[in-house]
């Protein structure tokens, strides 16, 4: 399980977080952020298992991943 | 659905606040280096106030400068190594971290540096080569390809560009090595490599520029389209040692190209101060 | 130990090597140089005496590395300087608006030797002058220069130079020329303990604690000088950068920061040029003319003057010690009190002689007596200016 959070004052809607994701977590919007881009929006954060390479190739620091330990049974 | 926000933790601990968001276009590598170089800070405990961050002039340049939290030193362009020489003599124990361009480090900077490397100035040096001149709105740069049609270059770059990292192993530099920004763990690695270095490590980043190089040059100006192209058109150096030069042509060939042991320039000085002291 | 190296004695020595002990004795720790003669000699002298305390000397790959490596060196906290001549400060100007820009403490020797361009390296000029304060581009500064007459002064005056980068936290221009750099002379170094208290040592630490330290924060006062300037390493987050830059020091383009910024590069030195002022004068008592000059050709031109009141001409002497800031107020004085100005340089274009004409404001006749340089002026050559104008003028 993960948190992600994408911080609309630094996001400049380049995309590449959307393209470094393999499980289709993140997508477009037309939610624009700060500086007036469109930000991608957390649509599937069942499919994602924080690798984290969506905040590593984020040029402006705007995701952050976090893993939420799932309690065991 | 609202997503919440928070600063990245990086951020929070390294830079300055009110200095984000940075400069860069949307999807400059510049800006993943960044992070990178944070993450290594960050993960070798190195001490903030004993961490040198020098610049000299162009994107690579101005992003850093006064977003980190330390001391920025942005020299006037081309001089960071000159003044990088001054800085690391007088203060041995500061970590220095150069970061320049293509045009800042080998058009103008040039001559400061291959002393540099030939010295074996115990420094890092992140040359980010976009392969244009960036900031100043996309004139032709030493390692522009032959025949691309820059603001300098209408009728097409009849020059031949060169390579960092040959001039750099020429030249003395004891740790070569090249990436792409889209290698952040190799680029991690590297950069704790040359921090650990004896002597001037040269991390040259192949850096796409969607606003000059990709939009004008390429032709691709979307930060995805142009991730694409470069990942395409990265090769390994292992692999490139199997290719000819036609297939070679306008590759990015990536991989660690010097990795070598000898005394610095500060390790040099010391025993001067001994063989000095001695003779007294 | 710093006494071993600049050892208390009575020597013989050209005027590059009582410079180099002096910025030595000043507390010079780095020095970086591209060979270039005249200057040459100092280089060599430093790169000899400061290993023997722990100093750096560098021979960079051109002036340009010399001047920022300097400029590194200097806010690593080191008291530091590089020494050329004319060509190598036209090269340097990029790092020394840097300097100037960010309050860097740095001295540059410039040995002057005759000109434009390569001129004639073993032989003498003056024709930096104006470099000295103009060289780099972009107006909104005032810098220091001071200029050595005599070998002793030489070693006296960089010390003042290195006190005068301290205080005012600004490059100081060593304004010497060929014919003081390569003359041997007497030079007299006292015991440490009275060089000792002479040097006015770097305040490091701001009274601010390090997170709320500004890199400019004190440009919000203009006049202040001794101000402390932390060094890289100490944990105050310098910003230093080319740019028009606001109080932290972060880049600006705001008309407000660049004003603010230039008033403060002004200005430190402008309502300070009291303090500032150094010169020589002598026979100006009851003088109807005198010979304004600096350097070596003060040297002529001071047998001129009394070899000519030795045959009763009525002319006084005034050297300049501090070149820039200019000494209008004196000049003005003294334009007041005569009715002639001599200006002796060594330059034909009239440098010196284009300062005093504009700070006279017309009080008295400013006459150059340039001369274009390889050869200093000869005092018979300086009295026959003189007499002959003299004679002219007598007989209006």
């Amino acid at each position: 399980m993960a948190k992600i959070y994408i911080n609309e004052d630094y996001c400049k809607g380049c995309n590449l977080c959307i393209h470094f994701c393999a499980r289709n977590v993140l997508e477009t919007s037309t939610r624009l952020s700060k500086p007036g881009y469109p930000m991608p929006a957390v649509a599937h954060i069942e499919n994602c298992n924080a690798c984290g390479l969506c905040e590593l190739f984020c040029p402006d620091f705007a995701i952050v991943v976090e893993k939420e330990e799932v309690a065991k049974k | 659905m609202v997503t919440e926000t928070k600063i990245h933790p990086l951020v929070e601990k390294y830079f300055r606040l009110d200095r984000m968001p940075h400069l860069a276009c949307p999807g400059c590598g510049i800006g993943m280096v960044m992070k990178d170089t944070l993450t290594v800070i960050d993960e070798l405990g190195i001490d903030p106030a004993k961490f040198t961050w020098v610049t000299g002039v162009g994107c690579s340049s101005r992003l850093p400068y006064a977003t980190w939290m330390g001391d920025c030193i942005d020299a006037t362009h081309g001089r960071a190594l000159a003044m990088a020489t001054g800085l690391k003599l007088a203060r041995p124990d500061l970590t220095v971290v150069v970061y320049t361009g293509d045009g800042d480090c080998l058009s103008i900077g040039g001559n400061h540096f291959i002393h540099a490397c030939r010295r074996n100035l115990p420094v890092t040096v992140v040359m980010f080569n976009n392969m244009i001149y960036g900031l100043t709105g996309g004139q032709v740069a030493p390692t522009t390809p032959l025949g691309a049609e820059t603001q300098t270059t209408p009728y097409g770059n009849i020059e031949e560009p060169f390579d960092g990292c040959k001039l750099a192993a020429a030249a003395g530099a004891v740790y070569v090595c090249r990436w792409t920004a889209f290698q952040p763990k190799r680029i991690i690695a590297s950069l704790k490599k040359g921090i650990g270095k004896n002597g001037l490590a040269y991390i040259e980043v192949f850096t796409p520029c969607p606003t000059q190089f990709g939009r004008y040059i390429l032709k691709i100006g979307d930060p995805v389209k142009l991730a694409v192209w470069t990942r395409q058109n990265t090769v390994d150096s292992k692999k490139a040692e199997t290719m000819t030069k036609e297939q070679l042509k306008d590759k990015i060939v990536v991989g660690e190209f010097v990795d070598i042991e000898k005394p610095s320039l500060v390790a040099r000085y010391a025993e001067l101060f001994e063989k000095v002291k001695r003779s007294q | 130990m710093i006494s071993d190296v600049v050892k208390e004695g009575m020597y013989f020595v050209q005027g590059d090597m009582a410079c180099a002990m002096g910025a030595i004795a000043a507390g010079c720790r780095f020095c970086s140089y591209y060979p270039i003669t005249p200057a040459s000699e100092i280089a060599e002298a430093v790169a000899e005496m400061l290993p023997k305390l722990g100093g750096i000397a560098i021979q960079m790959e051109d002036e340009i590395g010399s001047m920022h490596a300097a400029n590194g060196a200097s806010i690593a906290g080191l008291k530091s300087m590089t020494a050329t001549s004319g060509p190598g400060c036209s090269v340097h100007e990029d790092g020394y608006g840097w300097a100037i820009k960010n309050e860097i403490p740095v001295v540059i020797v410039d040995v002057q030797r005759a000109g434009p361009c390569n001129g004639v390296a073993t032989l003498v000029g003056q024709g930096d002058f104006y470099q000295a304060r103009y060289g780099t581009h972009g107006g909104n500064y005032e810098i220091i220069a001071l200029s050595p007459s005599t070998i002793q002064e030489a070693f006296d005056l960089v010390i003042e130079a290195f006190n005068l980068a301290e205080i005012y936290r600004s490059p100081v221009i060593f304004l010497m020329d060929e014919v003081i750099a390569h003359t041997r002379e007497k030079l007299i170094i006292p015991p440490w303990k009275e060089i000792e208290p002479r040097i006015v040592d770097r305040i490091r630490r701001p009274d601010v604690a390090p997170k709320d330290y500004a890199s400019f924060g004190h440009i919000a006062t203009p006049e202040a000088i001794s101000v402390p300037f932390p060094a890289a390493g100490d944990g105050y987050g310098l910003c230093l950068s080319p740019y028009t830059h606001d109080q932290k020091g972060y880049p600006s383009s705001t008309f407000r920061d660049q004003d603010r910024m230039a008033r403060r590069l002004i200005q430190k030195i402008r309502a300070n040029i009291d303090k500032l002022v150094k010169f020589e004068s002598a026979y100006l008592d009851d003088a109807q003319s005198a010979i304004v000059s600096y350097g070596c050709s003060a040297r002529s031109a001071l047998t001129a003057v009394k070899r000519l009141r030795e045959e009763g001409v009525k002319i006084g002497f005034f050297r300049l010690i501090t070149i820039w800031p200019f000494l209008d107020k004196q000049i003005y004085e003294l334009a007041e009190a005569v009715d002639t100005i001599y200006v002796v340089e060594c330059n034909l274009d009239g440098q010196l002689a284009h300062e005093v004409q504009r700070a006279a404001l017309g009080k008295a006749e400013v006459i150059h007596i340039g001369k274009a340089g390889v050869e200093m002026h000869t005092p018979d050559e300086v009295m026959d200016v003189i007499k002959k104008h003299t004679a002219v003028s007598s007989r209006r």
